[in-house]
C-alpha cells in the first residue's frame, strides 16, 4: 500500500508547494510595467531627500499586491475544498451558499451611501461586504436548520434563493446609483486587487493560515463525511461539531477574502477541482494543496490583470475566468481517465 | 455467555398515528448471529437506526454492553458497534485501501494520519474480504459485490464487538450474496463478533443465523431460532404472501409464489 498518503509525504508537497508559491511571487513581483532592478531595490529607501523609485514601486506597490493576491487566492480555492466536501457537490463553490451576494449588498451599499471614513484602515466598502458576508452565511445557516439539522438540500436552495434575492436588490441599486459609484460596484463585483497597507495583509494572512490549519483537523473527518452522515457516524465521527466548525471557518475566511479584493470569481470552484484530479480526493492533502495552488494561481492571474492593457488595469476575476477555464478543461481532459496517478 | 445488546419495552413512531416498533423485547448474546426480517416499512432498518444510537424519540431502553445506547458518546459507541448499510457511493472517488482506512479516523493522531497498527488492521480486513487485489482501484469502479465487500471491510477495520449490516446481499448474484453470509459467519467463528444483519431472504439468513427476529407490519414480532419463527402459517402472516415450504435435509425452506406464477396452481 505504498501509495496511501502519509504525513510525510504530504509534508513534502507541501513544503515544495510553498517553495513553488516563494518562487512565483518572485517571479511576479518583477514583472511590470516599470522595470525595477534588484540591486536598485537592495539599496533600500535613498538618501534623506531623495526617493529611490525602484524601491517605491517594489516595496509599496508589487509586493503588498502580490502578497494580497497570494492570501485571497489561498482563503479561496481552500473554501471552495470545505464547501464542496461539506455540500457532498463538486458543483459548490465559496459563494454557493449566499457570501457573494451578502458581501455584494453590503459593498453596494456602502458605496451608494457615500460614507468615508476608516475602521481600522479598512474601507466601509470592505466593512460592509464582511459584515454582509458573515451575515448572509449566517442567515443561510438559519434557513437551511428550519429544513432539518443539516439538510444539504435544504441548505443549497436556501443559498441559491437568498444569493437571487440579494442579486436582485443589487441590481435594483445598481441602476438608481450615479454612473460613477456604479463603474467602482462593478469592479468590486468582478474582483479586484489594490495595494494594500502591510498592516493590513499581516493580520488577514495570519487570519486565513490560521483556518486553514484549524480546517485541515477536521479534515480526516470530511474524508469520512463524504461516504454521508450516518455512514460518519458509524465511523465515529461527531458530524454535527465537524460541519459547524468547517462551514464558520470557511465563511470567515471567504468573508476576509471578499472584504480584500471583491468577488473574484472562479478560483474557489476550479482550484480545488484540479488539484483533486492530480492528487485525488483525500481532504488531508486537497486542502493545503488547494490552498498553495490557489495562491499561485492568483498572484500569477493578478500578473496578468497589472500588465496585460497596461496603463489600465483588468480586474483580476476576468483574468482567473479567461486563463483558468481553458487550462481546466485541458487538466479534466488529461487527467479525468486516470484520476488516480498520483496518490 | 452474556447479552451484549439488550432490547426492552422499545416503542418508536414517527407519527403519532403509526407505530412503527411496539413494545420490543429481545436480548442478542455476544458471539452470536441475529438474522431481522419482516416486510417493507415493519421497521427493520428503523430497528438498526436506533441500536446505533440515532438520536430519536422513542420508548424503552437499548443497552449496549451493559450501558444505555444514548450514554455512549459518537467516538465511544463507534468502538463498539460497526456498520453496514445500504450502498451509499460519495461523490469524491475514494479510493478502496483509503475508504477501508476511514474505519481508523477515530484512531488517529493529533495531525489526522493512522499509525502502521492502523495500517496493518487495514490490510488484514482486506484480505479477510478478498479486497486486497483491487485495494487500489477507485471505489467507483468496482462491482456492487465487490464494493460491499470493501464496506464490510471497513467496518471489520473499525475493530468493534459488534458489526450491524442492513441488507447486506441487495443486488448481488446468488454466488456474492452466499458469498457475504460466508464472510460474515467466518468473522463471527474466528474474532467472535456478533453479527446482526437486516435481510429480505430468510432462506439464506436461517443458514446461517443463530437467532432471528420477525418483524410484523402491524408492530408485532417473533424472536427466537429461525426453525421456531419461520413456520409457514408464520410467513404467510406476516409478509401476506402464499409460501410453499419444501425441506431438504433437516432444513425448511420457503418459496413464495404469486397468483401467476406457475407452481401455484
Amino acid at each position: 500500500m505504498s501509495r496511501q498518503l502519509t504525513a510525510k509525504k504530504l509534508a513534502v508537497r507541501t513544503a515544495a508547494g510553498l517553495v513553488l508559491l516563494m518562487l512565483a511571487m518572485a517571479v511576479c513581483s518583477f514583472i511590470g510595467t516599470e522595470k525595477v532592478s534588484l540591486r536598485a531595490v537592495l539599496e533600500g529607501i535613498g538618501p534623506q531627500g531623495t526617493v529611490n523609485p525602484d524601491y517605491e514601486i517594489f516595496v509599496k506597490v508589487r509586493l503588498p499586491r502580490i502578497f494580497l493576491a497570494a492570501i485571497v487566492g489561498a482563503a479561496l480555492a481552500s473554501s471552495g475544498v470545505i464547501c464542496q466536501a461539506l455540500l457532498r457537490n463538486p458543483l459548490a463553490d465559496p459563494y454557493i451558499l449566499g457570501i457573494s451576494s451578502g458581501a455584494g449588498l453590503g459593498a453596494i451599499i456602502a458605496v451608494i451611501s457615500g460614507l468615508n471614513w476608516t475602521f481600522a484602515g479598512r474601507s466601509p466598502i470592505a466593512v460592509f461586504a464582511f459584515v454582509g458576508a458573515i451575515a448572509t452565511v449566517w442567515l443561510v445557516w438559519f434557513l437551511g436548520r428550519l429544513t432539518g439539522k443539516f439538510h444539504i438540500t435544504g441548505l443549497l436552495l436556501a443559498g441559491v434563493v437568498v444569493n437571487t434575492f440579494f442579486s436582485a436588490i443589487i441590481m435594483f441599486l445598481t441602476l438608481v446609483a450615479k454612473s460613477q459609484q456604479v463603474y467602482a460596484t462593478m469592479f468590486w463585483l468582478m474582483g479586484y486587487m489594490i495595494e494594500e497597507d502591510f498592516r493590513v495583509l499581516w493580520v488577514a494572512a495570519g487570519c486565513v493560515t490560521g483556518g486553514m490549519v484549524a480546517l485541515f483537523y477536521v479534515a480526516a473527518q470530511l474524508n469520512a463525511l463524504s461516504f454521508g452522515e450516518q455512514d460518519a457516524r458509524s465511523m465515529g465521527i461527531n458530524t454535527a461539531r465537524t460541519q459547524i466548525i468547517a462551514f464558520a471557518i470557511t465563511a470567515f475566511i471567504t468573508a476576509i477574502a471578499v472584504s480584500l479584493s471583491g468577488l473574484v470569481g472562479f478560483v474557489g470552484l476550479v482550484v480545488p477541482h484540479a488539484v483533486r484530479l492530480v492528487f485525488g480526493p483525500d481532504h488531508r492533502q486537497l486542502l493545503p494543496i488547494s490552498g498553495i495552488v490557489g495562491a499561485i494561481f492568483l498572484v500569477v492571474a493578478d500578473t496578468f490583470a497589472r500588465v496585460i492593457v497596461a496603463p489600465a488595469q483588468l480586474p483580476v476575476g476576468v483574468v482567473t475566468a479567461i486563463v483558468g477555464g481553458p487550462f481546466f478543461l485541458l487538466l479534466l481532459v488529461k487527467y479525468s481517465r486516470k484520476v488516480s496517478w498520483l496518490k | 455467555m452474556s447479552s451484549i445488546i439488550e432490547v426492552k419495552d422499545l416503542t418508536f413512531a414517527y407519527t403519532s398515528q403509526s407505530t412503527v416498533l411496539k413494545n420490543i423485547s429481545f436480548e442478542v448474546k455476544a458471539g452470536t448471529f441475529l438474522a431481522i426480517a419482516g416486510p417493507n416499512g415493519a421497521g427493520k432498518s428503523t430497528l438498526l437506526n436506533l441500536l446505533c444510537g440515532l438520536p430519536a424519540k422513542r420508548s424503552g431502553t437499548i443497552k449496549i454492553d451493559g450501558a444505555a445506547v444514548e450514554s455512549y458518546s459518537t467516538e465511544a459507541l463507534a468502538k463498539k458497534i460497526a456498520v453496514v448499510r445500504q450502498e451509499f457511493i460519495p461523490v469524491f472517488d475514494f479510493s478502496v485501501v483509503d475508504t477501508v482506512m476511514m474505519a481508523r479516523t477515530p484512531y488517529y493522531g493529533p495531525i489526522g494520519f493512522g499509525s502502521k497498527t492502523d495500517r496493518e488492521i487495514v490490510n488484514e480486513s482486506l484480505k479477510a474480504t478478498d479486497s486486497a487485489q483491487f485495494a487500489l482501484r477507485p471505489l467507483g469502479s468496482l462491482s456492487s459485490g465487490e464494493r460491499q465487500r470493501v464496506f464490510i471491510a471497513r467496518a471489520m477495520a473499525q475493530d468493534t464487538p459488534i458489526l450491524l449490516l442492513d441488507e447486506p446481499t441487495n443486488f448481488l448474484d446468488l454466488k456474492h450474496q452466499v458469498g457475504i453470509y460466508d464472510l460474515l459467519k467466518s468473522a463471527q467463528l474466528e474474532k467472535g463478533k456478533t453479527i446482526v444483519a437486516v435481510t429480505h431472504d430468510i432462506n439464506l439468513a436461517a443458514q446461517y443465523c443463530d437467532a432471528t427476529l420477525l418483524l410484523g407490519a402491524d408492530g408485532g414480532y417473533q424472536h427466537g431460532p429461525a426453525k421456531d419463527v419461520f413456520s409457514t402459517e408464520q410467513i404467510q402472516k406476516v409478509f401476506g404472501v402464499k409460501v410453499f415450504a419444501g425441506d431438504i435435509g433437516q432444513e425448511k425452506f420457503f418459496l413464495p409464489l404469486g397468483k401467476l406464477a406457475k407452481g401455484s396452481e
